[in-house]
């Protein structure tokens, strides 16, 4: 069987399958995850997790991606499913890979997305006390906002003679100190 | 049990030191380093150079620069009219040029980016430090690094010819 009769198979009636870039990918709704994992690695021969992700889709919500393979003849697709952004919760398929368990982790804690169902659901890397999801795109760098942006000063200026009036051009995708931080916490 | 257990200990003896001769008589990669000099490719991005004089101050490279590792002070004179009855220019003036090495990852955007050709991908980088903040190169530095530049690659012969 190719990888593309392989992606058709698990795609079944409620998903679909496509090739992006050479490598077929099967896009399965969020409820019928589990099974498609299951389905992979009994029914095809993907007996190997490669990796497990997300991808933070803005409004679209969040993608969790699993890259599974065959050992033996090297056939490899790619899973997907989109979990919504105001409820991102999956079951978890550490059941069906023991390897699963920690990328789920990892998955959990930096993009907040809750795996139903996982055995040991601490963050793997981040402190307990960590707040917010680092991989989400609206996640503001605190070394962004901590240090000065050295782009904000016009030519002709230095830090001494630099002017305060003026309405600032900002560095891209950091927000205004008001908007973000201490200041906008009234700290 | 145990005679096999023997003659699979002697193949695996036998091939291990089938392997050692092969690895001796090999000639090896290894390169000492300090003694003789690594043959760089050509565009190798070792340290970035300021050409000072090209430098009009716009900070573009500042504003690109995806880590933030480019500081720029300057300030403005002005350049008095030359001519009769001619006005005034003001001209931007370069205080302060540094680049934070330890902050640096080498992406070339800046390099890319100036509309002014100053600034050059030197291949020298032999410039490590035991104190981290000596890795900021002032101005001064980087315009050393520009004697280090290679010249421009030549055109390749197909190639439109640049117009002089």
């Amino acid at each position: 069987m190719s990888a593309a009769e392989v992606a058709a198979a698990l795609a079944g009636v409620a998903g679909q399958s496509s090739q992006s870039y050479g490598l077929w990918c099967v896009d399965v709704p969020a409820a019928a995850w589990q099974h498609t994992v299951q389905a992979a690695r009994d029914d095809h021969g993907l007996s190997y997790l490669d990796w497990l992700s997300g991808v933070d889709e803005l409004a679209d919500g969040f993608s969790i991606v699993a890259h599974v393979v065959d050992p033996d003849t090297v056939l490899h697709v790619l899973l997907r499913t989109r979990v919504p952004r105001d409820e991102p919760r999956l079951p978890s398929v550490a059941s069906v890979h023991s390897g699963a368990s920690w990328h789920e982790r990892e998955t959990a804690e930096m993009y907040g997305v809750t795996f139903d169902g996982h055995p040991d659901p601490a963050p793997l890397l981040l402190p307990e006390e960590f707040e917010g999801h680092p991989l989400r795109k609206d996640f503001v760098l605190a070394s962004r906002v901590v240090k000065a942006w050295p782009g904000m000063k016009e030519p002709g200026e230095s830090d001494a003679t630099a002017s305060r009036g003026r309405r600032r051009i900002r560095a891209p995708g950091v927000p205004e100190p008001a908007e973000w931080g201490f200041e906008a916490r009234g700290g | 049990m145990a005679e096999e257990r023997r003659s699979t200990a002697k193949t695996a003896l036998a091939r291990g030191l089938a392997l050692t001769l092969r690895t001796l008589v090999q000639r090896t990669g290894i390169r000492q380093y300090p003694d003789i000099l690594p043959a760089l490719p050509p565009r190798s991005r070792g340290v970035i150079a300021l050409f000072e004089e090209n430098c009009t101050v716009c900070m573009v490279c500042a504003r690109e620069c995806p880590d933030w590792c480019i500081y720029i002070d300057s300030h403005t004179e002005t350049v008095l009219a030359s001519t009769e009855g001619g006005r005034d220019r003001q001209r931007n003036v370069l205080d302060r040029f540094a680049i934070d090495f330890a902050l640096c990852m080498y992406c070339g955007i800046c390099v890319e980016m100036c509309p002014f050709d100053a600034l050059f991908w030197s291949p020298e980088f032999e410039y490590s430090e035991y104190d981290l903040t000596e890795l900021t190169h002032e101005k001064d530095r980087l315009r050393e690094w520009m004697w280090t530049v290679p010249p421009p690659a030549a055109h390749d012969p197909l190639a439109e010819q640049p117009r002089l």
